[in-house]
């Protein structure tokens, strides 16, 4: 079962994203904020992140930055509310983009994508 | 006076290389000398470092224009015997100098940049001192510049090799010594990679070994002479296309197990506000022209090597006018899937079979150009995006092919 990390400052959304993704099977543990994340992962080895951009103390652009350059496989999504952050380069170092929406459909395509993504 | 290398400083090791091809460039390289030269200084002050020049024993005067540039950092000059032409030619001596100076990092900008600033060497070299073995350059382009990266070298490395490196033939990037050495050691260099095939060979072959890649942000525009995509694309176009489908031959072990994509990291930031690239003109009326007469010079090579599905396709997409005409991605897939085996089963002369692409090349441009006519970059790269998740999607199809079915 696949493990995935949800990062969102945002109770709603965690509570929203656990239900509806260990309906659909996987494992699912949620942040609050980026503190200590890179330390996180190395201990919970999630399988992928959700990753929320806008954040009370945290941006995540930037923590998508030390996953990367730590985690270098490791898939992110970002999901957000806003289309806007797109337009940062630095997104692109995501492996997709997600407007945040109570129907997953998308989110969901995109977790099984992100998670079949294989490089041998 | 022909000299293979000229060593004013006598240099024997150097830890970091900037080196910088050329043929015919004396009117523009002192440009990117001294921006590299401060670059340098800059951010890798502390470490031995070279600049480089691999030259096409250039007649302009090239040669002393470059070691006479009063520089802080030491320079070599470098050469491919008289009459050896190509850019590829240029980065084997330099695969050679770089083993010879065991550098450990090594960045390469094109001879005739205007916009490079000492930034670009610090994004695209310190990345090599940290971890990553390759660094290929991310800059806005003008939605017009550079199609072939756009309509095929992205698209189809991305699905392939699975790594979203959005500028595979940018031409500026870093790359580590020990690359260097699989470089030298690699089997499968050819004409074309001696001359316009490099870039994208030397990108596949970092994918191919698994060597950590990441992009690194320019800030500035990459200008330079841009080209009209309807212009004569001729050479260019047959090396850098022959080698995709050459390395897909070789490396179709890797490719057939890689599914989806990946990102990967992404260095250069604040550098304050993003420079907008310059405008490229494109000519709309010479694309369609180009498409059309295709049909005329090549429609015989298109129904030996095409599926018949595709072929009436064509054929129903040449009916329409200008003003109507659209190019669908899923048939310039099977378009590519289709040469790709074509040119594996050796179906028909490869220069030829290369060149009978560059019309429908030409007809999926003036698509790309109507659709994203009054589109952002932004939104004229989401388009490329999502073109890119059909290539990944239809990947089966293409696998299917390679396995055995021929085509009509």
């Amino acid at each position: 079962m696949a493990k995935i990390l949800v990062v969102d400052d945002e109770e709603h959304i965690r509570l929203l994203y656990s239900e509806e993704l260990t309906e659909a099977g996987y494992k699912v543990i949620t942040a609050a904020d980026g503190y200590k994340l890179t330390e996180r992962i190395e201990k919970e080895k999630p399988d992928l992140i959700i990753l929320d951009i806008k954040m009370i103390d945290y941006n995540g652009l930037d923590l998508l930055q030390d996953i990367r350059n730590k985690f270098y496989n490791l898939p992110v999504i970002l999901c957000t509310a806003y289309d806007t952050f797109k337009e940062d380069i630095k997104s692109i170092a995501a492996d997709f983009y997600v407007i945040k929406s109570f129907d997953l459909t998308e989110l969901k395509n995109k977790i099984a994508m992100a998670l079949e993504a294989n490089i041998p | 006076m022909f000299e293979y290398e000229v060593n004013p400083d006598n240099i024997k090791k150097a830890t970091f290389v900037v080196a910088i091809p050329s043929y015919n460039e004396a009117d523009s390289i002192a440009f990117p000398v001294l921006q590299a030269d401060q670059g340098i200084q800059s951010f890798f002050g502390d470490i031995e470092s070279v600049i480089i020049n691999c030259d096409n024993n250039s007649d302009d005067g090239t040669k002393e224009i470059f070691l006479g540039i009063k520089t802080n950092t030491p320079k070599i000059y470098i050469s491919t015997e008289p009459g050896a032409k190509g850019k590829g030619r240029n980065f084997s001596n330099l695969f050679k100098k770089i083993v010879d100076l065991e550098a450990e990092g090594v960045v390469v900008v094109d001879a005739d940049l205007k916009s490079i600033t000492p930034k670009w060497i610090k994004h695209l070299g310190e990345p090599l001192f940290q971890d990553f073995g390759y660094v290929a350059p991310l800059y806005v382009r003008h939605k017009y510049d550079g199609t072939i990266t756009n309509s095929i070298a992205y698209p189809l490395t991305r699905s392939l090799y699975g790594r979203r490196v959005r500028q595979p033939i940018g031409g500026d990037f870093g790359f580590c010594g020990k690359l260097a050495q699989i470089y030298l050691q690699s089997d499968t260099w050819s004409e074309a990679i001696a001359n316009f095939g490099i870039d994208i060979w030397m990108t596949t072959l970092a994918m191919n070994e698994n060597i950590p890649i990441c992009q690194a942000f320019m800030g500035r525009p990459k200008i330079h002479r841009a080209k009209d995509p309807g212009a004569d694309l001729g050479p260019m176009f047959r090396q850098v296309v022959g080698t995709i489908f050459n390395l897909m031959i070789k490396f179709y072990p890797f490719w057939s197990n890689v599914k989806w994509s990946k990102p990967t990291s992404i260095f250069g930031f604040g550098l304050g506000e993003t420079e907008m690239p310059p405008s490229v003109k494109v000519n709309k009326e010479t694309l369609f022209q180009k498409f059309q007469d295709g049909f005329n010079h090549c429609g015989h090579i298109w129904e030996k090597i095409l599926q018949k599905e595709t072929v009436n396709k064509l054929q129903e997409i040449r009916k329409m006018n200008k003003d109507q005409f659209d190019f669908p991605t899923n048939l310039w897939i099977n378009v590519l899937i289709d040469f790709t085996v074509a040119y594996r089963d050796k179906l028909w002369v490869e220069d030829e079979l290369l060149d009978s692409l560059i019309p429908i090349y030409l007809g999926k441009t003036l698509s790309y150009v109507k659709k994203t006519e009054r589109m952002s970059i932004r939104d004229s790269e989401e388009f490329i995006e999502e073109e890119c998740i059909q290539f990944e999607a239809t990947k089966r199809l293409l696998i299917e092919r390679w396995n055995g079915s021929k085509p009509n």
